[in-house]
């Protein structure tokens, strides 16, 4: 939203003086709700036809719930749950440092599944490090967010050989 | 034992001078020094698009990646010490062949490996019906008998008639405490309170919107104290002290007239003196009643005067209606022994 606005201002050159009913003088909040609507989530067609996309990025996020599933199971989503907005951050924190520590070898979503206190993550991971690596990002994981989170932490990982196997289709 | 023995050593002898044999006669390695020679003399090519540099890259195969557990699992196994727990979905210790996922008409749907779908969804692989019933006859020693006197609904309701309900919640999250866990509601049956007619009518006077008339239930619900067992205890001592308050009488209750009651009392009323006037005036009775023996007079001794009693009492606390007026008028017409109306 502010990077559009900032490039609407950037093209106008500072010589210009503004019109008083231009967009940018007559409306301080500028909302782009349709244009996030047909954009965010979808993916464009390649030139030639070969970017890779997973099931989950192939399916738009009107999709949810029909051809594909929610990526956070808890109960702060459903009416009247409780610590909305923790649950909401905590996840996000959650899928920042475990597409971080696994760097590169995340192939899927992070689907983060909270059932009493025990949080759940589970990822499809590439085959790309040795195994006592990949033990030991386990361990490392599991064990700093379980300390920061202050909830026992499993990771359910499962491994692929590489990224083509989460490929969907092409587009 | 040495014959066996033997024999072997004799054939590894002879593999080995085999083996000798064909050293001897092999050319390979005069060939190898020849062509070498002859690239050495050849003219070397001027590869301008570097077609014999460009290697294919090494696709390497992890050795160490060990086959799925699924499939080396016999038929007979035990699944639950497979799946002890809730546990995402694993493709590899899983042996059914599920896909999931949409796709146009005459696709195949994305299979289980490497399938995030079926890793979001819930599965209750942990929960199939023999673990269910094994899990079920663990529980069974930690069980007590069902009292067998309680064995039905109204027994339960004559030896616990107070029922106090709470809620118990299932959420996710670090603590497992629920706020809404707190309420405590108390239920009883007013009939069974040992109440008399004026506590009774007190009762409800105290208790207010929290008596329902049609199911006769007090319900008593308490959420100002921030633990369970604290509003229980609050929600107790409102029953208690709505009990005892109710037995009380104070001084100004004398005061109440005729004008102050808040329903229909006939035996109260004008209407059963002058019952009863009319029905000793009837009878040739000696008239020396005074205005307490009016209202301890016992109607039964009239015919039909309960009925009467009973339709006066409708029309007055139910309102006027067809209904009430009709039952009115069949009461007057038994009581002085007139006809059925005619329609």
């Amino acid at each position: 939203m502010n990077i559009a606005l900032a490039k609407l201002v950037q093209s106008i050159s500072p010589k210009v003086q503004l019109l008083p009913w231009s967009p940018i003088t007559s409306s301080q909040i500028h909302t782009s709700l349709p244009l996030c609507r047909i954009v965010s989530g979808k993916y464009r067609i390649s030139k030639k036809r070969d970017k890779p996309l997973t099931y989950e990025m192939a399916n738009p996020p009107h999709y949810i719930a029909h051809r594909k599933t929610w990526n956070s199971w808890n109960t702060s989503n459903i009416k009247g749950g409780l610590r909305r907005s923790e649950t909401a951050i905590e996840d996000e924190f959650i899928r920042r440092f475990m597409s971080g520590t696994w760097h590169g070898l995340v192939c899927s979503e992070v689907i983060i599944k909270r059932q009493f206190n025990h949080i759940r993550v589970a990822a499809i991971v590439r085959r790309a490090v040795s195994p006592t690596k990949m033990y030991f990002l386990l361990g490392y994981s599991e064990e700093l967010l379980a300390n920061w989170l202050q909830c026992p932490v499993t990771l359910e990982l499962q491994t692929v050989d590489s990224f083509q196997d989460v490929v969907f289709k092409y587009i | 034992m040495n014959v066996i023995l033997q024999y072997y050593r004799s054939l590894g002898t002879a593999r080995t001078l085999n083996l000798r044999i064909w050293r001897l006669n092999s050319t390979s390695a005069d060939v190898a020094t020849t062509t070498k020679g002859d690239e050495e003399e050849e003219f070397r090519v001027l590869d301008i698009l570097k077609s014999r540099q460009r290697t294919k890259k090494k696709v390497t195969r992890r050795n160490d990646v060990q086959p799925d557990r699924a499939d080396r699992m016999s038929i007979d196994q035990k699944w639950g010490n497979v799946w002890p727990g809730p546990k995402t979905f694993h493709p590899s210790s899983v042996p059914l062949p599920l896909r999931q996922g949409y796709v146009p008409k005459g696709h195949v749907p994305p299979g289980k490996k490497a399938n995030a779908e079926l890793m979001k969804i819930p599965n209750f692989l942990h929960l199939t019906p023999p673990v269910v019933k094994a899990q079920c006859e663990a529980l069974k020693q930690f069980c007590t008998e069902w009292p067998s006197l309680l064995n039905s609904e109204e027994a339960i309701e004559n030896h616990y008639p107070v029922e106090t309900i709470t809620s118990d919640y299932c959420h996710a999250g670090p603590t497992i405490r629920n706020p809404l866990a707190r309420i405590a509601t108390l239920r009883v049956k007013l009939s069974t309170l040992n109440l008399n007619k004026h506590a009774q009518d007190k009762f409800i006077r105290l208790v207010g919107e929290r008596y329902d008339e049609e199911t006769d239930l007090v319900t008593i619900t308490a959420d100002r104290c921030p633990l369970r067992q604290q509003n229980l205890d609050y929600v107790n001592y409102l029953l208690t002290a709505c009990y005892h308050e109710s037995w009380n009488v104070e001084d100004w209750e004398h005061d109440k007239t005729e004008e102050d009651m808040e329903y229909y009392d006939w035996d109260k009323n004008a209407s059963k003196k002058s019952l009863v006037q009319w029905h000793l005036r009837a009878t040739n009775m000696p008239n020396d009643l005074s205005d307490m023996d009016y209202v301890e007079y016992d109607i039964s001794k009239i015919p039909n005067g309960e009925e009467y009693k009973n339709a006066v009492s409708s029309l007055m606390n139910n309102g006027e209606s067809e209904e009430t007026l009709k039952n009115y008028g069949a009461a007057v017409r038994k009581l002085l022994g007139l006809p059925e109306a005619k329609i």
